[in-house]
């Protein structure tokens, strides 16, 4: 059984160093690299983070993908910001993939997330202005405008 | 350790025996015994698998439903709904439904009669539900007649059956195009029953619902985990209703059983004392009274869970079918897919086994401290 366990270890490994594909959900033993929870337990949350080099990070929620970015030295070792491909997170009301550098977030909102207070994202910003009086939102945000300050107003 | 275990099964030898001596009286106790665990044991097997079935059926279901009231009535949706409700932010679809219920005199039976918008049921044509064609006595190219609301017949051609996998749902079902929905009824052609409405992320439904009530005062939303609910609390509620008989079989039970086990005869006393003064230890005594009750206890666990497994799912709880079952006159004639839930079954054998071993136990135990020489005296 110890050997059998190790074979099925050793192929999810093989698994996971292979690129994910655009939308892909990731393995049901992915965990996010910043809190350690699983990440396919929550779809409809889950961010994503492409490097150059077709490696990728799932996170189980964009909040997490950004603590991740903005301190890519502790969380993707020999990484810089340039090395990022891609930013994949999901859109509230069509849950669809959508271009995270373009997206916009919403924070303070009665939306909780995976990991409590999130930052919702929308892939336009109507959407995004909405949800914010609906769910009593306090800001809107752009990609750019996300920083370290603003993740700690998150609990 | 080969010795103890010998011993064990002389003892069970001696049990069995003894059981066998008082044949009458113990048959008369396994038997009621056995009805009891059976009564209860089918209640557990026929609502668990009533309500995954209802899960099952309701995975499809729409997130939302949304109704009309009049003066607290449900009525007619006006199709203006759907177009504001569509231009709602998450929604994915909004789906006008028309469905009613249809009695038909002649064969005494409730139809359940829902609009079809597949373009392959033609104006004219029904696909019927397998109990429904049971009980009008057709099968597929026959035609049905209906009465309209204006008196008029409506005479439609059984274009199918529908499959009866999903019969506790579509027994009773007629499936019409809506055209002739329309015109059975004499609906207005710019309302339909209700809205049927899909959201990509669930997480929103209550913002919509809210929305929609802010929009529209006389609206109804209904959300998907409600509907839920309310199926649990029906079956709950309905064998709630079953387990208040069965308590009183229970209480009933317990009565006998404790007499039985409790109370040893004279008899007992003495066969006790005998065995005491032949040379058994008291745990010899006692582990007799227990493998005794263990015996009892366990076959009639086992075969009153085999008899409800058999009532339950290889003849669909006929005895249940009164309470527990819906409304209509046409029973749907379906059977229910095994489901056992293992806390349940062992919760039933915690209230089944243990105290009815427990109390043959006691007695024994006490009969077995006392001195063999009064024992036999008494």
């Amino acid at each position: 059984m110890g050997r059998r366990g190790r074979w099925h270890g050793g192929l999810a490994a093989a698994i996971l160093a292979l690129p994910l594909a655009a939308g892909q959900a990731p393995s049901a033993r992915e965990k996010c690299p910043v809190c350690g929870m699983f990440v396919a337990k929550y779809p409809d949350w889950m961010a994503v983070l492409r490097f150059k080099d077709g490696s990728a990070l799932a996170f189980d929620g964009p909040k997490d993908l950004f603590t991740a970015y903005l301190d890519l030295k502790r969380y993707a070792p020999g990484r810089s910001p340039a090395d990022v491909a891609a930013i994949e997170v999901k859109d509230y009301y069509s849950l669809r993939v959508v271009d995270g550098f373009r997206a916009v977030f919403v924070i303070g909102s009665d939306v909780a997330g995976p990991m409590g207070r999130e930052l919702v994202p929308f892939a336009e910003a109507g959407d995004a202005a909405a949800f914010l009086k609906d769910h009593r939102g306090r800001r809107s945000l752009r990609f750019g405008e996300v920083t370290a300050a603003v993740l700690r107003s998150l609990p | 350790m080969p010795g103890t275990l010998r011993r064990t099964r002389s003892i069970l030898d001696f049990a069995l025996a003894s059981l066998l001596r008082r044949k009458g009286r113990n048959a008369a106790l396994l038997g009621v015994y056995t009805l009891v665990v059976f009564v209860a044991a089918s209640l557990v097997f026929f609502t668990q698998a009533v309500k995954r079935e209802a899960h099952q059926v309701l995975a499809d279901a729409p997130g939302l439903v949304v109704q009309r009231t009049l003066a607290g009535r449900q009525d007619l949706v006006p199709l203006a709904w759907a177009d504001w409700v569509r231009g709602l932010r998450g929604v994915r679809s909004v789906r006008p439904r028309w469905w009613g219920y249809y009695y038909d005199g002649a064969f005494g039976a409730n139809f359940t009669v829902q609009a079809s918008e597949d373009a392959a049921l033609p104006a004219g044509s029904a696909r019927i539900g397998a109990g429904a064609a049971r009980i009008l006595r057709v099968k597929e190219g026959d035609l049905i007649t209906l009465r309209g609301h204006d008196n008029l017949p409506l005479l439609l051609t059984v274009q199918g059956i529908l499959s009866s996998d999903s019969e506790l749902v579509a027994s009773d079902l007629l499936l019409l195009p809506r055209e002739d929905f329309q015109t059975l009824f004499g609906l207005p052609p710019d309302q339909a029953t209700d809205l049927a409405v899909d959201v990509a992320n669930p997480r929103e439904l209550p913002t919509l619902a809210a929305k929609i009530a802010e929009r529209y005062p006389e609206a109804r939303p209904i959300l998907h985990s409600e509907i839920l609910r309310t199926y649990d609390a029906i079956f709950d509620w309905r064998g709630g209703l079953l387990v208040a008989v069965l308590m009183i079989a229970v209480l009933c039970f317990a009565i006998f059983a404790w007499d039985r086990a409790a109370g040893l005869s004279a008899e007992e006393r003495r066969e006790i004392g005998i065995l005491k003064s032949i040379g058994w230890e008291t745990s010899d005594v006692l582990l007799l009274k227990l493998l005794e009750g263990l015996a009892v206890s366990l076959t009639a666990f086992l075969s009153g869970c085999v008899l409800a497994y058999g009532h339950v799912f290889l003849f669909s709880a006929p005895l249940f079918e009164g309470a527990l079952k819906g409304w209509s006159v046409l029973y749907p004639r379906y059977r229910l897919v095994p489901v056992v839930d293992g806390y349940q079954l062992s919760l039933l054998f915690l209230l089944a086994v243990v105290p009815y071993t427990a109390a043959t136990l006691i007695p024994g135990w006490r009969a077995a401290t006392v001195d063999p020489d009064a024992a036999m005296r008494s």
